[in-house]
């Protein structure tokens, strides 16, 4: 057990001297997670921004119109505010706002009296999703007006919001996160694994075997220090989304620990697969081969609730989707115990294969 | 103490090792000497266990080092052909960590890497990592990692390929020490000059066959003790061949128009009377060589060793 330990202080100080390869595997999903989280707003459980409405008007027809932004669903997404449109087009510009409604004077007049009349919507560029809301919630609103101009006078505005695909228990973080997280941690097992072929090559690998030493320890050591990779990326990952993205996490080192123990798992695979690899070379490829669908299906790039239905319930039974999956339980407090018996099953069975595996490997 | 009787290695239907036998004794310099693909490292690989024999029985310290490989192991040291080292850490970390691997742990491990960065002169050097290091003091560092444990039994193959002359009389004169301290050193080369000033005793192995063992001097004896005499010049290989029939003792080992590779006792005192039958031909050069390896190895495989 010693030379486990002494492996795994081995592998990290290399790690350590060569930190490139997995900081580009965290940058890449941290670059795609930020970029989704500035698309849609820092809110947290649901994308939040300012709409702005500059009434010229001062009739009933706009009041309606800015009460209608206020109340239910779209109420939740917008913070109504009343201003000028000189003060409205400056806001924007600062990126205070989603964006800014101009009712042109005498809107109620033409209105009633069935005249044509142009409102004015400007969207803030910077942003994607709460722009598009707002402009379709408005585009509906009109239609439904325009359609009753000749019947009722009294009108009820109804806002029909795309559908929202944030709305799930958790929020937005929660669903995304996991994904993004594991998307990384796939890609860093695959690093990691791919080592294997180096020790491989210089000779290390054979040099081990014919110490006393096991090739059992020596793996472990590999675990060990694959775990502590993992867990510092997974406990940074989660901490930044608790902060950014209001991430809601039930059990902060339940979670990590459940990162740990799928990216160790992951990583036992990869090295399984590229061991079976004919050259380096072949390794590489049959890595970026199996990663990068997996990844994809397995939540990464979107969530599952994004996915069409067949493909998510495909996704949900690749390794790392149902890692995800079990990850999201953790986050909302209910994973049953059951599954982390599971993990550790599955990973002992890795393990041994990975013993028998290393040794054919090494010679 | 190194025992092999009748190991043999196959891969497939192809046979690496065929039915080696021998023994090295505590103190002894045994070398295995033959060229490319021999079957050197393969031997190697069994005695280490490394490599499952296919039949034959092998024991290190009197370990089977198939049914008791761990004892077997904990009393040997390797140094591998390659350069079986971690790149991106230092001299000093790969000993910790191969040192730890054998077993060493506290000041033990740390007396013992202080005294073999001294003996292979890279005390200077062992903080920096080792892929800056020169293709030679990897090599040291490599057989470092072979002895940092202080093994009975050291293995090692080819350690000085690559390796400038200066080093490499280094190197050679720590195997000597090793040896003089009382390890089992078995030596695996292709160098006939290394394994002539090196080896107590030697195996000559080709194609997977150990063809011939003894001290070096009784591998001199399996060739008459004779030398070689090399005239070139411009011959008739026939008139030769007639010329030469007469004189006693002497065997033609080639005749060509340009070269002629005699084999006799004594050469030295008998020039005259070889140039005396070779009346008239144009000897513009003469070369005498004592017995060699070489020309052992010539006469075993019927092949030069550097093909
Ligand atoms: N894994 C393997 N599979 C098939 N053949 C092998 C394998 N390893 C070695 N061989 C063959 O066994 C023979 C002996 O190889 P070995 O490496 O023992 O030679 P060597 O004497 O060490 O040569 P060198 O001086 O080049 O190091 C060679 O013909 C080689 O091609
Ligand atoms: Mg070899």
């Amino acid at each position: 057990m010693r030379f486990a330990w002494i492996s795994a202080w081995k592998d990290l100080l290399r790690l350590r001297r060569e930190p490139v390869t997995l900081l580009t595997w965290i940058a890449i999903p941290s670059f795609i997670a930020v970029v989704t989280t500035l698309v849609f707003g820092p809110g947290g459980a649901q994308p939040h921004g300012t709409l702005l409405i500059a009434d010229n008007d001062h009739g009933i027809g706009a009041t309606m119109l800015g009460n209608a932004f206020g109340q239910g669903s779209l109420g939740k997404m917008f913070t109504v505010e009343k201003t000028s449109a000189q003060e409205g087009r400056r806001k924007l510009d600062q990126g205070e706002a989603s964006a800014l409604l101009v009712i042109p004077a005498g809107f109620t007049a033409s209105f009633v009296s069935s005249k044509p009349v142009a409102i004015q919507m400007v969207r803030n560029p910077a942003q994607r999703i709460l722009p598009e809301i707002a402009e379709e919630a408005l585009a509906t609103m009109l239609d439904r007006a325009s359609s009753m101009q000749a019947g009722a006078p009294l009108i009820q505005l109804e806002a029909t919001v795309i559908p929202d695909k944030t709305e799930q228990p958790g929020g937005f973080a929660a669903i995304l996160l996991p994904g993004a997280l594991f998307m990384g941690v796939f890609f860093i097992a695959g690093a990691l694994a791919a080592d294997v072929w180096r020790e491989r090559t210089s000779g290390a690998l054979r040099r081990v075997a014919t110490t006393p030493a096991s090739l059992g320890a020596f793996l472990v050591g590999k675990l060990i220090a694959s775990a502590l990779v993992f867990s510092v990326i997974g406990a940074a990952g989660l901490l930044a989304a608790q902060r950014l993205m209001n991430l809601r996490v039930a059990n902060f080192p339940a979670a990590v620990l459940w990162i740990a123990a799928s990216g160790c798992g992951l990583y036992l695979a990869m090295m399984l697969l590229q061991s079976a690899a004919s050259s380096e070379r072949v390794a590489t490829l049959l890595t970026n081969f199996v990663t990068l669908p997996l990844v994809m299906l397995g939540g990464g790039f979107f969530p599952f609730e994004w996915m069409p239905r067949p493909l998510a319930s495909i996704g949900q039974w690749t390794p790392n989707g149902w890692c995800v999956m079990r990850l999201r339980a953790v986050l909302a407090g209910t994973l049953e115990p059951s599954a982390y018996g599971v993990m550790a099953a599955l990973l002992a069975v890795a393990w041994l294969a990975s013993i028998r595996n290393i040794r054919r490997f090494a010679c | 103490m190194i025992e092999v009787e009748q190991l043999r290695k196959q891969y497939g239907d192809f046979t690496a090792v065929h039915d080696v036998s021998f023994n090295a004794r505590a103190g002894e310099i045994f070398g295995l000497l033959g060229p490319n693909g021999a079957g050197k490292t393969t031997t190697i690989g069994c005695i280490s266990s490394l490599l499952a024999p296919t039949s034959g029985r092998i024991r290190v310290m009197g370990h089977d080092v198939v049914s008791d490989g761990v004892a077997a192991r904990r009393s040997i040291g390797v140094v591998p052909q390659e350069i079986a080292l971690y790149d991106d850490l230092s001299a000093h970390e790969n000993l910790a960590y191969w040192g730890g691997a054998q077993g060493l742990r506290g000041s033990k491990l740390h007396d013992r890497i202080r005294e073999v960065l001294e003996l292979t002169g890279l005390v200077d050097r062992a903080k920096e990592p080792i892929k800056q290091f020169s293709g030679g003091m990897k090599r040291r560092l490599n057989f470092a990692c072979g002895i940092v444990h202080e093994p009975k039994v050291l293995l090692l193959d080819e350690p000085t390929v690559g390796v400038d002359p200066q080093s490499r009389v280094r190197l050679l004169e720590l195997v000597r020490e090793q040896a003089r301290a009382g390890t089992c050193v078995l030596y695996t080369t292709h160098y006939m000059e290394e394994a002539e000033s090196l080896c107590d005793r030697l195996g000559i192995i080709d194609h997977g066959n150990l063809i011939a063992q003894g001290t070096l001097k009784e591998l001199r004896s399996m060739l008459g003790e004779r030398d070689v005499l090399r005239l070139t010049g411009a011959f008739h290989p026939d008139r030769v061949r007639e010329a030469l029939a007469s004189v006693d003792g002497v065997e033609i080992i080639h005749a060509d128009e340009a070269l002629l590779s005699l084999a006799m006792s004594d050469a030295s005192h008998r020039l005259p009377l070889i140039f005396g039958a070779l009346n008239g031909a144009e000897v513009r050069g003469t070369t005498l060589t004592q017995p060699s390896l070489e020309s052992l190895f010539i006469k075993l495989t019927g092949t030069d060793l550097r093909e």
